[in-house]
């Protein structure tokens, strides 16, 4: 790690007048694969590093980023930055954090079987094992992706947070064909690990007996029914909704209107903390902590501990996402929600691992109950507004529920619904949580950032089906 | 870095690599992100990388550099030549283009953009929009980019561009909101003042939405609408995403409807414009979809050699793309509708099934109901549920006024006119 050019850059953005400053230095090292229709398409390992120095002058925010890790080189880009930061600052915000403790800290994630160790080969064989069992498919396309990113982050009030975290992810997007009509399947998995977790995911069983039960649902679905009716949604639409309407609009960033042109804004408000947005048993939490999820991190990218946190407690709306900028100006601190993808753009506020918390219903139990309805177990397509109030949702793996049992297999059946509807008819909620990766993208330039969502099965009453 | 390319080229070809593609590129960007009508962040940029591809008996690797030392590059080759070994073949590669070739596409290229005065361009931008509209929030880029390209298929070409880019969404009241986005290879064609007057009008218009009923109506895509849409088209015309399964343009020469679909790399004021493709084709115009037809997809040299057909000089040496979509239909009076509705923006447009085309998209900002050809109310809450093919066999008629459309849903830049397209479904979230 470039530890010395780092706090060089810091000293440097001090000496041309920065009040304060924050400087990260990244290295990723990353191999990835595709295979498509079973022929190794592309194979490519990449090492990317580079610095990242963002600083507030006159109360005015900049950043700048650079590869290039000669002093000179980054003396004159500072420069440079700052006087664009000068030129505008009569345009410009006044931008102000929130006061946070100091940290100091090192952490590493633990591989049992380390990517360094594996062969391009053995990795390639991984996906191959997989295609292996899902030949018959006309067509399939499968990625594998590994990463190790090392980041040392200090900014000029002392804080100091070097990581080491590595990363895994494995995308498969199938087209199952029968008579002239097809269904696609699109899944990702992902983990802060080594390859051990290749075993844990089980895909080279799981994929195939998934194309099976899709092909099954593509040739004896019923067309599905349309009206109010009770709806059980599996752990992956729940962790897709928990994203989207709950996460989502509880960035900060949003509510104050900073994202506004591109990812949008939220229908929350800052009055709306402690007011009912769910059903008494709805709880959502988000946790960057948890061990070796896909969005794992113990410090933000602002230097910020972080922490679980309930967005919504008992059905209410208990906290929302912070980075120190959005603390600052609602009057709190950050809860260490600050993330950027890469060195070379300012962090955000992002979700990590966010989740609806288990209730005390088994799967069984909750079908068992459930007199007519439709249980929504996969999703093959989703969308919402920008202020994340109307949302989508169309089933994959979808069948009829029909004197507390499930029957016949059901097509594309739609939940079209707004948030507070959506999270107030929620009457039982499952004990069993799986959650599911993703890469979320917001900002301008894009940033796709590893995340993981998800939740117990769940019904919601009386909701209109299409 | 010149040196340092060269120097790759040439002793990974000694090394027994059969097909070598070096990128060199050197970047330098300035941003400014404005909220509520003030600045919130300035950035610069300063990049420079080397990107490889190369195949070893049809085993396809792609790396890149970023320390330009001749020690770091002999560790890369290093590292290339064990990882070729490591991997397997790519039975569907069939090799890069053979050069030399002669370029005669001429890009718009403005040297001076890095020096101008952003802060006052974009406060013009901010105080046109603020004359109609109570705040405002966008992005404002510049870009430098110099590219130099050297293949083991004899080819060494430079380039250099520049680009401006400008996003900005205009607000009044609650859910009374406009976009608009402008782009430019140059600072005399970039049109600021214009986009912001336009987000604003929108944004204007946009009074006390009102939800509407679900159903099918003809609808009116404005640009900046239609855009994102013809990216999905256009991306489903690259082989690479019709082998995969991420196509619904299945049917080679299949009659699509009744409009044309281009890709341009050659267009001077394109802003992705390039003389060249990623292995040093010199860029041309493809009519992808000729008066409805389907007539080719886009190609590299390798997926052309395996359709034995002709690269259009789309490579991506993986996935064919498009540099610049160029849409043409019959023009006619778009408004000429007895009950419709007009878009002028689209969000979050996802595929059901991308095979069979079933997607949706959310019309965000301004959107209005049209009755016998006049706006009579604004809307809120809809959403587009349909299908892709329907929605191509649907088009009606467009605009005659053509604009240039990049945006956060459309990364390629898109000539387009509004479009009127029949029998659109409407649905909403009615709880």
């Amino acid at each position: 790690m470039h530890e010395e050019i780092a706090e060089f850059s810091l000293k440097k953005a001090q000496e041309l007048g920065c009040r304060y400053v924050e400087v990260r230095v990244e290295e990723r090292s990353s191999n990835g694969f595709v295979l498509k229709n079973g022929n190794p398409d592309i194979s490519g390992f990449d090492m990317i590093s580079g610095i990242g120095i963002r600083y507030l002058i006159n109360n005015n925010l900049g950043f700048v980023s650079t590869n290039n890790f000669d002093r000179e080189k980054i003396s004159q880009i500072l420069r440079r930055s700052v006087s664009t930061t000068r030129n505008s600052s009569r345009i410009s915000k006044d931008v102000c954090f929130s006061d946070e403790k100091k940290e100091a800290a090192r952490y590493k994630v633990a591989q049992r079987e380390k990517i360094q160790d594996f062969t391009g080969d053995k990795k390639l064989n991984i996906l191959k094992e997989i295609d292996g069992g899902i030949k018959k498919l006309p067509q399939r396309y499968l990625t594998l992706h590994d990463e190790i990113a090392e980041k040392y982050y200090l900014n000029s009030e002392g804080s100091r947070v070097y990581s080491f975290i590595p990363k895994i992810s494995l995308m498969y997007f199938l087209t199952i064909s029968e008579s002239k009509k097809s269904i696609q399947r699109y899944m990702s998995h992902g983990s802060s690990s080594g390859y051990e977790i290749i075993k844990k995911w089980n895909l080279i069983e799981k994929i195939p007996e998934e194309a099976e039960i899709l092909k099954d649902n593509l040739v004896n679905g019923i067309k599905s029914p349309k009206g109010d009716m009770d709806l059980v949604i599996g752990s992956e639409v729940a962790g897709i909704a928990v994203h989207e309407s709950v996460g989502h609009p509880y960035e900060t960033d949003r509510i104050l209107g900073r994202e506004a042109a591109q990812a949008g804004e939220s229908f929350i408000t800052n009055k709306m903390l402690n007011t009912k947005i769910g059903s008494k048993i709805v709880n959502v939490i988000e946790d960057p902590t948890l061990e070796n999820s896909y969005g794992f991190y113990l410090y933000d990218d602002e230097g910020v501990k972080a922490r679980k946190k309930y967005l919504i407690k008992n059905g209410m709306v208990n906290e929302f996402l912070h980075n120190r900028e959005t603390a600052f100006e609602m009057n709190t601190h950050s809860n260490g929600c600050s993330r950027a993808n890469n060195y070379d753009v300012e962090p955000l506020i992002r979700m990590s691992n966010t989740y609806v918390k288990s209730g005390d219903s088994s799967e069984d139990e909750i079908i068992r109950e459930t007199k007519k309805g439709i249980y929504m177990k996969s999703y093959m397509q989703w969308n919402i507004d920008d202020k994340r109030y109307h949302q989508r949702y169309t089933g994959g793996e979808a069948y009829m529920i029909e004197k507390g049992e499930l029957t016949r297999p059901v097509i594309a059946p739609v939940m079209e619904v707004k948030t507070p509807t959506l999270w107030s008819s929620i009457d039982m909620i499952g004990n069993k949580i799986e959650m599911y990766a993703g890469n979320c993208g917001k900002g301008n330039p894009m940033q796709g950032i590893p995340v993981y969502f998800g939740g117990p099965v769940m019904r919601l009453k009386n909701i209109m089906v299409k | 870095m010149e040196s340092i390319i060269y120097y790759i080229s040439k002793q990974l070809s000694k090394r027994g690599i059969d097909d070598v593609v070096v990128t060199s590129s050197e970047m330098e960007g300035k941003h400014l992100k404005f909220v509520n009508n003030k600045v919130v962040k300035t950035g610069s940029e300063l990049t420079s990388s080397i990107s490889i591809f190369c195949s070893k008996d049809k085993k396809i690797i792609y790396t890149s550099l970023k320390d330009m030392s001749k020690s770091k590059a002999d560790e890369l080759m290093k590292k290339i030549m064990e990882f070729s070994r490591d991997i397997q073949p790519n039975e569907d590669y069939y090799g890069i283009a053979k050069g030399p070739f002669r370029y005669k596409a001429k890009v718009d290229y403005d040297r001076g953009i890095m020096d101008m005065n952003e802060s006052d361009i974009l406060e013009k931008g901010i105080n046109k929009a603020l004359e109609s509209s109570k705040r405002t929030t966008g992005d404002f880029e510049i870009l430098h980019l110099k590219t130099h390209l050297v293949t083991s298929g004899s080819v060494d070409v430079l380039d250099h561009s520049s680009s401006l880019y400008f996003s900005i969404r205009a607000f009044n009241k609650k859910d009374e909101s406009g976009h608009m986005t402008c782009c430019s290879n140059t600072l005399k064609n970039f049109q600021i003042e214009k986009t912001s007057e336009r987000a604003a009008e929108i944004a204007v218009l946009a009074k006390a939405p009102k939800e509407v009923k679900s159903g099918r109506y003809p609808v009116i895509f404005s640009h900046m609408a239609f855009a994102p849409l013809l990216n999905n088209i256009s991306e489903a015309a690259s082989i690479y995403n019709v082998e995969s399964g991420f196509s619904f343009l299945k049917r080679l020469n299949g009659r699509y409807g009744n409009f044309t679909l281009m890709d341009d790399g050659t267009l001077p004021d394109g802003f992705n414009s390039c003389r060249f493709d990623e292995e040093g084709v010199p860029t041309k115009r493809t009519v992808m979809v000729d008066r409805g037809i389907l007539k080719t997809y886009l190609h590299n040299a390798s997926t052309a050699r395996k359709y034995r057909t002709e690269t259009t000089a789309n490579a991506g040496l993986i996935s064919p793309r498009p540099f610049n979509i160029v849409f043409d239909c019959k023009k006619g009076d778009i408004f000429d509708v007895k009950e419709g509705i007009y878009i002028t923006n689209v969000w979050y447009t996802r595929f059901q099934n991308y095979a069979e085309g079933d997607f949706s998209t959310i019309p965000r900002d301004g959107a209005f109901l049209v009755k016998n050809g006049k706006i009579v109310q604004s809307l809120k809450g809809l959403r587009i549920s349909d299908n892709m093919l329907n929605l191509l066999r649907n088009i009606k008629c467009c605009s005659k006024d053509v604009l240039q459309i990049k945006s956060w849903e459309a990364e390629i830049p898109a000539f387009t006119p509004e479009v009127l397209v029949d029998d659109i479904n409407i649905t909403k979230a009615e709880h």
